[in-house]
């Protein structure tokens, strides 16, 4: 594997290749040079770009996202499946980053990196005190909730067959494959994180296996749809972001991630946004589905799964020396908090 | 000074002296956390030999009452084979155990199956309490 780039070349690498990726471009500039989201996921910079071409002067804003080696959930996902689920969702309703170029050679950046769209909005963050405010105050405005409730029901109405993202795998209707899939993938992350053994979370496991529900509809499903991983522009979801954990399944699987309690901090607004009554009648007239409570209570006892393996993948990455970030190391301690709930709605 | 005790002083220190006087916000977050790992290192440390001596008495109180279960009737041969292996007091076959319990639920009928799972979540019970006395 190549040496990655350096982050302080990587501007004028960027340079170089819009340059060569534009055709009939000259005298490119990068402005407004931003990195962000360092240490957790991929790299990602957003920076604006300014050349000539044609006689004419040109302005595009843009997103890059890089693969530093070490993200977590690189098990799971990597950047040319988000840039193709991408492409297949650009003439789609939902909004999301158009992307231009991925890149899957280490020869440019010294790793894999895709080029999207820079759309306007922000980006708060749900577990922070300023982001929680933000959300508060949003919600008593209303668009906002509605807007977040709309994208999940476009997602989840989207004609996935006919975008092109069967690619991602169909499991078989009317069977608990797709759940047993789920399980498959987190077993896989888990047994690759080095943690030790978990009877609790053998126990958590064993009970989903046996519990597994049929899927009879399935559609495009996010994966981690709530607050922090929409962009947000003049009181609306301008994107839906963070594309790593997308499959085809049970709709529910993101309707209990948007109920449950873990993304919400104690407060009574789903996602810290959304009145529960407003989410059930807007979701429910959007899609024409009826949100089958045994399904997202399934649901979120295979987040708990699915977060006792991330925390695992996360805390084995500053353990085994392959990050250095102390926050990764602090979240061995929440494997115990989240097996601990597992336990609460196991009933014991 | 205990170790347990030198930790917390560390984490004290980069608490409330170096974090503060960092600028950057990246490792300043760093030595908060720093901080948090520290003070979470000392408490499981100062629990270290009570946790153990109760985790050594909760698994050999579950071995016991589980081999009572499974002599009172014949079980299936992978129950038992785990159930055997479980003398080694550790997490690993623990988690074997487990596992056999439910591959075998047919065989073993739901009440068995119900009345064993259910000891054996007594003693997961008992042990995340203690994890969650360093965790919260």
């Amino acid at each position: 594997m190549s040496q990655m780039a350096p982050a302080d070349t990587v501007p004028d690498l960027i340079r170089d290749y819009l340059t060569d990726h534009i055709p009939g471009s000259s005298g490119m500039v990068l402005e407004n040079v931003q990195r962000i989201a360092v240490g957790w996921s991929h790299e990602t910079w957003l920076f604006d770009a300014r050349w000539r071409e044609g006689g004419e002067t040109r302005t595009a804003g843009y997103c890059l996202r890089r693969d530093p080696g070490n993200a977590l959930l690189r098990h799971l996902s990597d950047l040319g499946d988000q840039f193709r689920v991408l492409k297949c969702l650009e003439p789609t309703a939902l909004p999301t980053p158009k992307v231009f170029w991925y890149e899957g050679a280490n020869s440019i950046l010294g790793a894999p990196f895709l080029v999207m769209e820079k759309v306007p909005g922000t980006c708060p963050n749900p577990w922070g005190r300023e982001g929680r405010r933000f959300y508060e105050e949003a919600a008593t405005r209303g668009v906002l909730p509605a807007s977040f409730t709309d994208a999940l029901s476009t997602l989840h109405t989207i004609d996935w067959r006919a975008a092109g993202l069967d690619f991602l795998g169909v499991p078989t209707p009317g069977t608990p494959e797709f759940a047993r899939r789920e399980i498959a993938k987190w077993r896989d992350l888990i047994a690759v994180s080095g943690h030790g053994p978990e009877p609790l979370l053998t126990d958590l496991m064993c009970w989903l296996e046996d519990n597994a529900p049929r899927t009879d509809r399935l559609a495009l499903v996010h994966g981690a749809y709530r607050t922090g991983n929409v962009l947000i522009h003049d009181d609306r979801v301008s994107a839906v972001l963070d594309w790593e954990l997308q499959v085809i399944g049970d709709p529910m699987y993101d309707v209990a991630y948007v109920l449950s309690d873990l993304n919400r901090e104690g407060s009574d607004l789903l996602s810290n946004l959304v009145p529960r009554e407003m989410f059930y009648r807007r979701y429910e007239e959007a899609t024409g589905l009826t949100i089958d409570e045994d399904a997202c209570r399934y649901y979120a006892l295979l987040y708990a799964m699915r977060s006792a393996a991330f925390w695992m993948s996360a805390s084995g990455l500053y353990r085994d020396g392959r990050s250095d970030d102390i926050r990764l190391a602090r979240t061995a301690w929440s494997v115990p908090v989240v097996l601990e709930r597992a336990a609460r709605d196991l009933g014991y | 000074m205990q170790p347990e005790d030198l930790l917390a002083r560390f984490a004290k220190t980069l608490r409330s002296d170096i974090g503060p006087a960092v600028k950057a916000e990246y490792p300043r977050t760093q030595a908060f956390l720093g901080a948090v790992v520290l003070e979470k290192l000392a408490t499981e440390l100062r629990l270290s030999q009570a946790h153990a001596r109760a985790a050594a008495a909760d698994r050999a109180a579950l071995r016991r009452d589980l081999g009572a279960m499974l002599g009172a009737a014949k079980a299936p041969a992978s129950v038992s084979e785990a159930f055997a292996a479980m003398a080694d007091g550790g997490d690993a076959s623990l988690c074997r155990f487990i596992e056999a319990l439910y591959a075998s639920r047919d065989t073993l009928g739901a009440e068995r199956f119900d009345a064993m799972l259910g000891r054996v979540r007594q003693d997961l019970r008992r042990a995340i309490d203690r994890r969650m006395e360093v965790a919260r």
